[in-house]
């Protein structure tokens, strides 16, 4: 066989294969003989001669060369787009089915010339292993075959087949129908014309998806522009939803799937389409949320949340709108709402529940948008310009330099939850879940306020005075109340103190019956012995000179204390206490449910019914501090409910303040309590309306005693977090601080610098001697 | 305001007996309050005041036992007081008041 080495050349054989090899390329059939020789003729060439492979492979190429030079003749004949797509894809189609079957007759070319290569270079048998087990994706043949197609036909026609199939696109955008099989066939071609392995979609992704985005991006370029000139932004964003999903849908069928390229172009139109027109868009959405416009408001939110920074401005809209429309709406109102705590807390309630359907409808309860509305609400609910609290600024405290005026909505909020857990008309009108609903209420609105601790006050306040007057519509309310309060974040030792306020009572109660079983004349009276840590920390006690009748009950119970109880003091409380007297007139008997102060009062004339008695005198009597006489005098001779007053005055005056000295009073005998326009000769009143606990010292000091609390609970605050880190920034130690806080109220930057400086001053802490805004910690 | 309190009635009990007061008291509901009898509202040692429970039986108490009011004072011969709990605490390490060093002896317990 020797010899026979060398006999054998390319030139020999290439005549013979060449017909079969052009008959292959043209899809012409070729016979089994002719197929078998091919393979015959390739194996002699690369056995016997040393340069046949590489003359095999040059020859190979002029031939596929040749081939696609006829092919783009034949194409390039076609002047109208859609022939000359027809005509690309069918010849394309055609090389590529031979893309599969050319280079099987050439495999074993294949393995010399990479044999000779990698051996050249030294390669390993495994590679070369995984050369020979080589599959038609890596064939050399076929790799050169698409290449020579790339580099000729493809590159001289492209623009063409780009600029065709994109018209057709163009012209379906335009609503004109045509075969759209030819611009998936061009899609196709490009994709499969890569032959490089690494990235297979190279060749598509810079062709057709680049031609493609262009030319989407420059059709709604223009077309954008236009309908909103023609059509406003309202139709405008009509249309452009339709053509996002449009689009969307076109770009399924004719861009490669899983090429990332949909999402590209979504993302092209919705930048030419929203992002360029985002002002001009944004510019409606005031207006629309102004109007309530939730339908359009809601396709609005869709578009714009598909570009970035699209949705802040409108957020921004809602929170402007819901602060502005709330205080228009409050202060519309205020004249009702200031004096009405329902009426103040209806309307709240209503417009919450307004800018969340709006918030609902509009956005779909989107988590920014429920922020904004919180932002707002707040805004909203802390507003001082219907009503102002102002916090008194008091030398009296250390360390206070007085407050900013505040909202009042903490103590109306407050008063409102008095009304439905006392018995009240409206109590009394609302059924148990009907109460409940509007409690939870309460404390969705209480969520809102930042200073809690007013409302704390006055709640307390409240329940203090709904437990000492017996006068709770429901105890159980009352205490699934406190833990309501607890449920929703309200300071731990604050419910607790109101829990042991509902301990204490039932204490006193068990006291009462004691007292009542030991000492047997006393069905006149009731007591109430209560924790003074629980119930009057800070208040002060109101003195008064009691009327015999009850002074004597006194040292009795004292002395029944006394034995139960050692290391006790007591002190009354008898601005709390209050009783029913019997009142007798020439018209008939009446009882009558007063304070004790009430009661020290009336009792001045027991000794002289008829006498007229001079305020002087009324004040020697009852050594009642001023103030506190003449609201009570003011309530027996103003009750609004009575059409006649238990007491007559001269000279008549219009306000409390306007009694002097010399005024006098005098008992109405004519007094009777009227009833459908007669008088009655029996009756029942109840004259301690308001009074009980409010005395008007008292909310001087409830507002003075709110800022000492918040004096100590930011000393308190900012002790523990020194504790805690020993050293800290000003930075850092204001925002823990703001933490610790923010459940009672808003410390004022002002009043925490105030704090610090006391601390300072008093050795609790000092300055760093390196930087004056880093505190150390002095134990 | 509304006249649900007024409530008006016209029943002939004792009508042609005068009482000898203008004013008579049926009922009195009196309030007072009671405080431990101390100098100083402040327990030294836990720093609590002493009407409210010390900070270990806060802490214990939480939420089933508040108002419990086992959390009593005590007071030494020097008058000094605290709460029981803490100074019995105290004790154990040092058999003297807090406050002025004195030999600590139990005058009275609060009840
Ligand atoms: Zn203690
Ligand atoms: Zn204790
Ligand atoms: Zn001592």
């Amino acid at each position: 066989m020797l010899k026979d080495k060398g006999q054998v050349t390319f030139e020999d054989k290439w005549p013979a294969m060449r017909p079969i090899v052009l008959k292959l390329l043209k899809q012409e059939t070729v016979t089994q003989t002719e197929w078998q020789d091919l393979f015959g003729s390739v194996h002699s060439v690369c056995l016997w001669d040393e340069r046949g492979p590489y003359k095999l492979r040059d020859a190979l190429q002029q031939d596929i060369m040749m081939y696609i030079k006829q092919a783009q003749n034949r194409v390039l004949a076609q002047r109208e787009d859609q022939a000359l797509l027809k005509a690309y894809i069918a010849e394309w189609g055609k090389f590529f089915t031979q893309c599969n079957y050319l280079p099987t007759p050439f495999r074993q070319l294949e393995n010399s010339i990479n044999n000779v290569s990698k051996v050249s270079s030294s390669n390993t048998s495994s590679t070369q292993k995984k050369n020979n087990n080589n599959n038609i994706e890596d064939s050399l043949v076929r790799k050169l075959m698409l290449d020579s197609w790339n580099q000729s036909i493809f590159m001289d026609i492209k623009q063409r087949l780009q600029d065709s199939a994109m018209k057709l696109v163009q012209a379906e955008r335009n609503g004109e129908s045509f075969d759209s099989q030819l611009v998936i066939g061009v899609r196709e071609s490009y994709v499969n014309l890569c032959s490089n392995s690494v990235d297979k979609l190279q060749i598509y992704r810079e062709n057709f998806e680049a031609a493609y985005m262009q030319a989407t991006e420059e059709f709604y370029k223009l077309k954008a522009s236009e309908q909103l000139l023609a059509n406003g932004v309202q139709s405008y964003m009509k249309y452009a939803d339709q053509r996002l999903k449009e689009e969307e849908a076109r770009a399924h069928r004719y861009l490669e799937p899983g090429s990332g390229s949909v999402a590209a172009l979504t993302q092209c139109c919705e930048k030419v389409l929203i992002g360029e027109h985002l002002p001009t868009l944004l510019a409606e959405s005031a207006p629309l949320i102004k109007a309530g416009e939730t339908e359009k408001l809601q396709l609005m939110f869709r578009l714009l949340d598909r570009v970035p920074e699209g949705v802040t401005p409108i957020l921004r809209d809602l929170e402007a709108h819901i602060v502005s429309a709330g205080l228009a709406d409050m202060v519309a109102s205020a004249d009702i709402i200031t004096s009405d705590s329902e009426k103040y807390v209806e309307r709240l309630l209503d417009l919450f529940k307004r800018f969340s359907s709006l918030a609902k409808d509009a956005f779909l309860d989107d988590p920014r948008f429920l922020t904004a509305r919180d932002k707002a609400y707040k805004c909203v609910v802390n507003d001082t310009t219907v009503f102002k609290l102002e916090l008194p600024s008091s030398a009296l405290i250390r360390g206070s330099k007085g407050t900013a005026p505040e909202s009042k909505c903490p103590e109306l909020l407050a008063n409102y939850c008095d009304m439905l857990l006392r018995k009240t008309p409206l109590s009394k009108r609302l059924t148990s879940e009907q109460i409940e609903s509007r409690l939870r209420d309460v404390l969705l609105v209480l969520k809102y306020i930042e200073n809690k601790d007013v409302f704390m006050r006055y709640h307390k306040a409240h329940l203090t005075r709904r437990l000492i007057l017996d006068s709770s519509a429901d105890s159980e309310k009352e205490e699934d109340m406190v833990e309501w309060l607890r449920e929703v974040g309200m300071p731990a030792d604050y419910v607790n103190k109101l829990a042991r306020m509902f301990q204490d009572i039932k204490v006193s109660e068990d006291l009462n019956t004691q007292f009542r079983t030991d000492t047997t004349r006393h069905d006149a009276i009731n007591i109430k012995i209560l924790n003074a840590g629980a119930w009057a920390r800070g208040s002060e006690r109101v003195t008064v000179s009691l009327p015999l009748e009850l002074e004597d009950y006194i040292p009795e119970v004292e002395e029944f204390y006394k034995k139960k109880h050692s290391g006790r003091k007591l002190q009354w409380y008898h601005h709390m206490s209050n009783g029913t007297i019997t009142f007798a007139n020439s018209v008939g008997r009446f009882d009558l449910d007063v304070t004790t102060f009430q009661m020290a009062v009336l009792f001045a004339w027991n000794q002289r019914p008829m006498e007229k008695i001079s305020y002087e005198n009324l004040r020697l009597a009852t050594e009642l501090p001023d103030p506190e006489l003449r609201r009570t005098l003011w309530s027996l001779v103003a009750f609004p409910k009575l059409k006649r007053q238990l007491l007559c005055h001269e000279p008549v005056v219009q306000n409390p303040k306007d009694f002097t000295e010399n005024t006098t009073f005098w008992v109405n005998q004519e007094f009777a309590l009227v009833k459908n326009g007669k008088p009655q000769r029996r009756g029942k009143i109840n004259l301690i309306g308001r009074l009980q606990l409010s005395t008007e010292r008292s909310q001087i000091e409830d507002n003075h005693s709110i800022v000492q609390l918040r004096i100590l609970r930011t000393q308190e605050a900012i002790i523990k977090i020194l504790k805690m880190r020993k050293r800290i920034t000003n930075t850092a130690l204001q925002s823990e601080l703001v933490e610790i806080l923010k459940n009672m109220f808003l410390p004022s930057k002002k009043m925490i610098k105030e704090q610090l400086e006391w601390l300072i001053e008093h050795k609790y802490m000092r300055r760093d001697d390196e930087d004056i805004n880093t505190f150390i910690y002095m134990a | 305001m509304s006249g649900e309190d007024c409530d008006a009635f016209d029943r002939g009990d004792n009508d042609g007996q005068k009482p000898d007061k203008m004013f008579t008291l049926k009922k009195w509901n009196a309030v007072a309050m009671w405080s431990w009898d101390v100098e100083c509202d402040t327990c030294a040692i836990c720093r609590v005041q002493v009407m409210d429970a010390c900070l270990r039986c806060q802490g214990e108490s939480k939420k089933d036992s508040y108002g419990k009011q086992d959390c009593v004072v005590v007071w030494g011969e020097c008058n000094h007081s605290f709460h029981f709990c803490c100074m019995s605490l105290w004790v154990k390490q040092n058999n003297r008041c807090p406050l002025c060093q004195q030999e600590w002896s139990i005058q009275r317990m609060g009840k």
